[in-house]
């Protein structure tokens, strides 16, 4: 009997196997929902694509794309369905396509489940349209797997020191001019710390931010030779045992109040609790919000170029950041595929740039008209540096396309925290990540 | 369910055996007030977490999270109860998280104490073997299978609907589990007088088992209830459209990578606390004395 | 499993009984249905998918590739999971007799008559309905290793090498564990309180009649009645400790390092980050055999005391 049982529920298995391999693979219309009557043969017949989003009340990026877009072109309706930010986005995503309910055009948040979405044949070759497109959108190359294009960037983020420039006047320390490395910035993080120390509301010179990005993606984006995918990560050992010191001599609040006390970078520096901080070009438009709300304060700031390893590279400073993409669900087909390469087409470019630059997201495409767009923002700062480091870098994708890149994030992620907590030392922690990156995953 | 019991609202209720108002000694007196105090003062302390979150929800964003902890909210943002009305769909989230709080616990009540008789007053070949494998599937993470589910769920056409979650999570084997364990502490001479007398089993699950239950059935309802309006894996996955929010899904929505409404989310959370805790303290009446049996096991 | 189903009917040769059995298979059976139809297609279906699926290698998407038995041999090398492994039952060996002794006292205690009685059920019982940021925010400032109030509390008994808590790697898991149990305690009280209902009082009285302490008519009358409770509540609470996630995900995030990384974290994470899922399927079919072995030992002890 026991027998019985195990082979009825290997066929069970196995047909429901079928079921659910079939589901990835068909490519059949019932992929798209609400839109049951645009597959219709005439050229001129309009066409509904669905395309998704994530927290629309909070990220108008979408609307923006999708009303730019509709105004140029008349026969497209492109209607959003909205998704969860933060990790919640790729976990529902992987579940849509996976059941085939996924919608035709959808955002690559990160280059890590680009890779995922690819290998796993989820992404429709796009190079046509990326070889339309022009010299000033970057990050293209990012999504080119053996040849050929699976998706195209529309917004490329990079990362910048964010700094408040009263309470550098209010220390006496000299504002960042654009040739600072890593010292600098520690140096200036402890001058600014003793400066403040004897004014009306104590602020740390910096903050720096829980998330393995603000100090690893610098470390891989600037160090000579390094190569994340080998699993030889030396070069991050210098780059943790400044931040230690930094930590040590209290110009930043150290790891462990961050994280518990889930501090977030908003409050930190738009209350004026540190005088400055690393962070991604999206804070733009989020800072800038919370000013005019009310719920930061109101003060002078202005952007500069991120830290560099060394002044060899001051002139096109090196920062990192991932450039978002949208891709094309492999299962759409006929007047929609074309319908759907319009609208990638469109959000990579220099009309969509500005569109995007008009509410404070920075586009993958990078002209004048789009930098003029940025600072006419009302609350911007004018000034001459943050206009060069906002307009003039060089950056570096923080994940590689590459189908050991998560795991070998996820190890690092673990060091990031045991070194950062105090547990280990920068050297201990490198080497068991090592130790961990050539075991469990580049064996 | 409710109708079942509140046909035979609890019985007779005979006081526990330590309950004597009239004969207290000054000892006991004593004790009583030392009870009273500790039961104070431990409540106090495990409502902290409650309490911050309810001054959380008067503050102003960028003042939730700070070092040290801020206990008095300066200014006091009452605003915030009134916004989240304002700027969100509060009232579909929370239509929708009623809807499937209601109908996945009816459904769970209903089919699992059905079900728990089977398991627990019926012997035939193979019910172990089936129980266990209840018992097993409570064992695997959902994350594991989630994508299998969904795929078999939207094959049949129910993902994003709020049918997906209804029939999720009303057939789980929390319930059979929870009331066949209840069943067996009825006395199996109960069911034999009533068989004698020419009762189907329909009939003794019906007019003698169900009627018993009263504390089991109101724990079921609690506690199905709770996990449904708190659920967010759940709806995450299967619910797409802004109408069938949740509000678990709702108040994750003012979460965004780059900018967070901590005070609006603490908000809601308070808000969606309340109506839990209004169940439980009405189903405390439930929680009597149910069966009278020493007659029988005498 | 094979014993188990073989234990308890016994086999008759004469046709009444066999006809009897007939008639409370199908009878037994129509009580089951009507939740079977939708557990079976919906919960026992995609399960069985999944023991498949721990042979496979699968990425989400399209058919999956046999591979025998290779995710297991990775997983007797993996280190990484060694730890896991080793969180996950640290957690539970603590977890499970702390939150049974917290939950059973607190519905002893519950249990009586007094004025108020509501009012401090619900407050055990708010822990777990409170949002569980909150939680997390409220607990790392008590366990805060310099400001915090625990630690003033203990620096008052004169000891000096306090811990560090949530951001030490060997004091990270007893917080998680205190805060687990704080949270779940109620929950638990709720399904004991149920059970204790079904406790006679005229045992009790019979008992007190002859003269016995309350140690020994809780010894002798309520846990023997509790027991089917018991069962129940412990059960739940070896699989529900098994399973912790979400607790550790806003407590620590599994860190420092991986010192509280559990089994639950590290499917989610070979699955769905990176995307590994044949891989995620043989940790949660890891996960799945020492619940389920757990179970079928409290199982059958439970069967042979009820005899």
């Amino acid at each position: 009997m026991k027998r019985k049982i195990m082979s009825t529920a290997a066929a069970i298995a196995a047909a429901a196997l079928v079921l659910s391999a079939c589901g990835g693979d068909s490519d059949d219309s019932g992929t798209t929902n609400g839109n049951g009557d645009a597959s219709g043969g005439d050229d001129a017949a309009p066409v509904t694509i669905t395309f998704a989003g994530w927290s629309l009340a909070t990220t108008p990026e979408f609307e923006t794309l999708v009303e730019a877009f509709e105004a140029e072109n008349e026969d497209i309706t492109v209607e959003i369905v909205e998704y969860a930010d933060g990790d919640d986005y790729d976990t529902q995503m992987i579940t849509d396509l996976a059941g085939g309910t996924a919608p035709d055009v959808y955002p690559l948040k990160n280059l890590n489940h680009f890779f995922t979405y690819q290998d796993g044949g989820q992404l429709v070759d796009v190079s046509d349209v990326a070889a339309e497109l022009g010299e000033e959108v970057s990050g293209v190359d990012a999504y080119v797997i053996d040849g050929a294009t699976y998706a195209v960037p529309y917004r490329q983020d990079a990362w910048f020191i964010y700094y408040n420039m009263d309470l550098f006047e209010a220390a006496g320390v000299d504002q960042p001019d654009g040739s600072w490395t890593w010292d600098d910035y520690a140096d200036a993080a402890e001058a600014l710390t003793e400066g403040l120390a004897g004014t009306e509301t104590p602020a740390t010179g910096a903050y720096q931010h829980s998330w393995q990005s603000t100090l690893q993606g610098f470390a891989t984006a600037q160090s000579p030779g390094a190569d994340f995918l080998s699993g030889d990560w030396e070069y991050f050992v210098p780059y943790y045992e400044r931040v230690l010191e930094m930590q040590d001599n209290g110009s930043l609040v150290s790891y462990s109040t961050v994280t518990t006390n889930s501090l977030s970078y908003q409050a930190q520096f738009g209350t004026q609790q540190a005088a400055m901080t690393v962070m991604g070009s999206w804070y733009i438009a989020t800072l800038l919000a919370e000013q005019d709300s009310g719920d930061a304060d109101d003060f002078a700031w202005g952007i500069a170029p991120a830290p560099q390893y060394d002044s060899s590279t001051t002139d096109q400073p090196v920062t990192f950041g991932d450039p978002t993409g949208l891709g094309i669900n492999s299962a759409v087909e006929g007047d929609e595929l074309e319908a759907a390469k319009r609208f990638v087409a469109f959000a990579a470019g220099e009309q969509a740039g500005e569109a995007l630059a008009g509410i404070g997201i920075t586009p993958a495409a990078s002209t004048e008209a789009v930098t003029e767009a940025f600072f006419n923002l009302e609350g911007m700062p004018m000034d001459d540096l943050s206009q060069f480091a906002f307009s003039t870098h060089d950056v570096r994708p923080e994940n590689t396309v590459d189908a050991n890149n998560a795991a070998l994030q996820n190890i690092l992620g673990d060091a990031h925290s045991s070194i950062m907590s105090g547990s280990e030392s920068p050297q201990d922690g490198i080497d068991e990540a090592m130790r961990r990156a050539s075991d469990e995953v580049n064996n | 369910m409710a109708l079942l019991t509140l046909d035979r609202p609890a019985k007779t209720f005979t006081p526990p055996a330590d309950f004597r108002p009239d004969r207290r000694t000054p000892g006991q007196v004593i004790a009583r007030v030392a009870l009273y105090v500790g039961l104070s003062v431990a409540s106090a302390a495990i409502l902290l977490p409650f309490v911050w979150m309810v001054i959380s929800s008067l503050k102003t964003n960028n003042q939730v999270f700070t070092v040290p902890i801020q206990w008095i909210p300066d200014p006091v943002v009452w605003s915030n109860y009134v916004d989240i009305w304002a700027t969100s769909n509060m009232t579909t989230w929370i239509r929708n998280t009623l809807i499937l709080s209601v109908g996945v616990t009816f459904l769970q009540v209903f089919t699992g104490s059905f079900a728990a008789y089977g398991f627990s007053k019926m012997r035939f070949p193979g019910r172990d073997v089936l129980f266990l494998a209840y018992v097993g599937t409570i064992a695997v993470p959902w994350q594991a299978y989630m994508i299998p589910q969904y795929i078999i769920l939207s094959r049949a056409g129910l993902s994003n609907t709020l049918w997906s979650i209804l029939v999720l999570q009303a057939f789980g084997a929390f319930g059979v589990f929870l009331m066949k364990q209840y069943y067996d502490s009825i006395p199996e001479e109960l069911s034999e007088a009533a068989r004698i007398d020419g009762l189907s089993e329909y009939s003794i699950w019906r007019r003698i088992v169900v009627p018993l239950s009263g504390p089991a059935l109101a724990t079921l309802v609690l506690l199905t209830f709770v996990n449904t309006w708190n659920d967010y894996l759940g709806p995450l996955i299967y619910l797409r459209d802004r109408d069938l929010w949740t509000i678990q899904i709702g108040l994750n929505s003012f979460a965004s990578q780059y900018n967070t409404e901590h005070a609006l989310i603490m908000t809601g959370s308070v808000i969606s606390v309340l109506p839990i805790a209004i169940i439980f303290l009405a189903g405390q009446r439930y929680f009597v004395q149910g069966i009278a049996t020493a007659g029988l096991k005498g | 499993m094979a014993t188990l189903s073989a234990a308890p009917p016994r086999r008759r040769t004469r046709r009444p009984g066999a006809r009897l059995r007939r008639r409370n298979t199908f009878i037994g059976w129509t009580f089951i249905l009507p939740n079977f139809i939708g557990f079976a297609t919906l919960t026992l279906v995609p399960v069985l998918i999944l023991f498949y699926l721990g042979f496979t290698s699968w990425n989400a998407f399209g058919a999956a590739e046999w591979v025998g038995l290779a995710n297991y041999e990775r997983l007797l090398n993996d280190r990484t999971f060694h730890r896991v492994l080793f969180n996950t039952l640290y957690y539970a060996a603590f977890h499970i007799p702390l939150t049974l002794g917290a939950a059973l006292g607190l519905a002893l205690l519950l249990n009586r008559k007094m004025r108020g009685v509501a009012f401090f059920r619900t407050v055990a019982f708010f822990p777990y309905i409170t949002s569980i940021v909150a939680i997390a925010v409220v607990w790392n400032m008590l366990f805060s290793a310099e400001t915090g109030p625990i630690n003033q509390f203990l620096g008052l008994f004169g000891f000096d090498d306090l811990p560090g808590w949530t951001v030490s790697t060997t004091w990270a898991m007893p917080a998680v564990i205190i805060v687990g149990t704080w949270r779940e305690m109620g929950y638990f009280m709720l399904l004991f309180l149920a059970g204790l209902q079904t406790v006679p009082t005229e045992l009790h009285e019979a008992a007190r009649v002859d003269g016995a302490s309350s140690w020994q008519r809780f010894l002798n009358v309520t846990l023997p009645c509790l027991r089917p409770t018991t069962f129940f509540v412990t059960v739940m609470l070896t699989i529900e400790s098994f399973k912790i996630l979400d607790l550790i995900l806003v407590m620590t995030n599994g860190g420092p390092g991986i010192s509280t990384t559990v089994l639950a974290q590290y499917v989610f994470r070979k699955g769905f980050q990176e995307n590994d899922f044949g891989y995620a399927s043989a940790v949660a079919l890891v996960l799945f055999f020492i619940c389920i072995s757990v179970t079928v030992v409290q199982f059958l002890a439970n069967k042979r005391r009820e005899r």
